[in-house]
């Protein structure tokens, strides 16, 4: 379903010094597969997503997903980005509009659907990550765990066929990240393909299908959430998840 | 209101210097005889205008169709400058090098040469070329000049918003217009409110401006009432209330909008 084959992604910092963010990258990840992505800070794991639906712009290799080159200029990315919904470590839902609206937004003015079918579709995802009763409310009336879920139920609202999660958790008070994780789970289980970089190894062991550890733009190891606890090859990877865990 | 000890202290200061300047005036002595009664007819008269128009009725003084005149080159002028403004904040951030230069050689001509300077040149020069009316040559300036100082202000203001915003509207497939559209400008004109006020109350002011090219807006004909009745005094300060109506009453509405906007924060 996705397929990364080479990307390279540079980044000239403001002293203009060249940041490798991803050198050499390849994955294939299939259809239904969740894929958990870890690393230290500044390794690209991030970046990698973000090139995933051209928030960046690669500099060289090919993304390709589900048959559409999408860093091909005469591609539409709008379409293509229709398909793939991301969810934000600082949520980013939109601060003037109420909850219902930032979950119908979207769907009406990309989808075009019509305001009841758009309103349906919001209600029914609002009920799934278990946040019906706030509606009517602002974005900044909601806890974080509470405005993560909004932005979970947004980006499905459009019906993706994948799902990323850029540390969907890491700006959240600890007591909110397992009703997060807990929805995320629950999309997992439904079969959802999703790429998730996150620092939860709880969340890995437990529904992901493959686990990439990456450092320095590249991928050090990978394998099963079993592998990483049970026998991690590099030291890397050791040091790292002895910093974690 | 509550007052305190040092609210009293301010009242005293301020009580001395009224108290002194007043003194040194009535010690110079200016005698001067205050003529308020010719105001009111200036505002609004019952009377026949002339020969033809010679029906009795409630009629405009001349101050008063000054004043509706600033109000309508004001309007115009606040609309057109919104809509150059947020072409102008939008094309300062653009991909493109060419339309952010040119927005930009826009901006820097227009604030950096005087209003009156650009007034006359568009109303002797453009305005001949196009044969513009007096009143669409005074409106195009205003909101070219206008547009000018929006435009830095819309382009502050978009850039104030967050770039997760964008980015997030983004990745739910909407174009780049579209995201400006419902996710970025809202957000950057509730923020951008105040500065626009203060902007749109120096217009109405500069508007004055205009008299020069015999556009009998208020202050035009503010002084030919002064010509006519050397009651300079009584006029200036007449005018200058009613262009108090107009900036306060613009103040007081976009307050009001503050207000209502912010229920979402």
């Amino acid at each position: 379903m996705i397929k990364a084959d080479h990307v390279y992604k540079t980044f000239k910092t403001t002293d203009r010094r060249e940041v490798k963010a991803l050198v050499d990258f390849s994955t294939h990840i299939t259809k239904g597969e969740v894929v958990v992505i870890i690393g230290p800070s500044g390794s690209g794991k991030s970046t990698f997503l973000r090139c995933l639906n051209r928030l960046e712009e690669i500099d060289s290799g090919e993304i390709v997903i589900d048959g559409v080159d999408i860093h091909d200029k005469r591609e539409n990315i709008n379409k293509i980005r229709e398909e793939i919904g991301m969810v934000f470590q600082l949520f980013n839902l939109f601060p003037h509009k109420t909850v219902l609206e930032n979950v119908t937004l979207a769907q009406i003015v990309v989808r075009k659907r019509s305001k009841e079918q758009a309103v349906e579709t919001a209600r029914g995802l609002l009920k799934k990550v278990g946040i019906l009763e706030k509606e009517n409310v602002y974005p900044s009336q909601l806890s974080g765990g509470q405005q993560q879920r909004v932005a979970i139920a947004r980006a499905l609202a459009m019906h993706p066929k994948i799902m990323m999660f850029d540390e969907a958790t890491s700006a959240l008070d600890p007591e909110m990240i397992g009703e997060v994780l807990d929805v995320m789970k629950t999309l997992a289980r439904e079969g959802m393909t999703m790429v998730v970089v996150t620092h939860e190894m709880g969340f890995a062991r437990e529904v992901s299908d493959r686990v990439i550890f990456m450092d320095d733009g590249q991928i050090v190891e990978e394998g099963t959430a079993e592998h990483f606890f049970v026998n991690p090859t590099h030291e890397r990877t050791k040091l790292f998840l002895s910093q974690i865990l | 209101m509550s007052f305190n000890k040092r609210s009293l202290i301010t009242l005293a200061i301020l009580a001395v210097i009224v108290g002194s300047a007043y003194y040194f005036f009535a010690r110079k002595g200016i005698t001067y005889i205050w003529h308020w009664e010719s105001i009111p007819e200036m505002l609004v008269y019952y009377g026949s205008k002339s020969a033809e128009d010679a029906e009795p009725r409630l009629r405009m003084g001349i101050l008063m169709i000054g004043f509706v005149l600033t109000l309508k080159i004001s309007i115009f002028s606040i609309i057109f400058g919104i809509i150059i403004g947020t072409i102008v904040g939008i094309a300062r951030l653009s991909n493109e090098p060419v339309t952010r230069w040119l927005s930009l050689t826009y901006v820097e001509l227009i604030r950096n040469t005087p209003l009156l300077v650009q007034i006359y040149i568009i109303y002797f020069f453009v305005g001949a070329l196009l044969r513009l009316s007096a009143f669409a040559a005074g409106t195009a300036a205003l909101s070219i000049f206008a547009g000018a100082y929006v435009g830095e202000i819309v382009r502050a203001g978009i850039q104030s918003i967050h770039k997760g915003q964008m980015e997030a509207s983004r990745s739910l497939g909407m174009s780049y217009a579209q995201a400006m559209r419902y996710i970025v400008l809202p957000q950057a004109f509730k923020r951008i409110i105040p500065p626009l006020a203060g902007q749109f109350i120096s217009l109405v002011k500069d508007s004055s401006l205009v008299s020069v090219i015999a556009l009998a807006d208020l202050m035009f004909q503010g002084q030919q009432a002064v010509a006519r009745t050397y009651h300079a005094f009584e006029i200036y300060f007449t005018v200058a209330a009613l262009y108090l109506v107009m900036t306060f009453a613009l103040s007081m509405a976009t307050q009001y909008v503050e207000r209502r906007l912010a229920i979402s924060d």
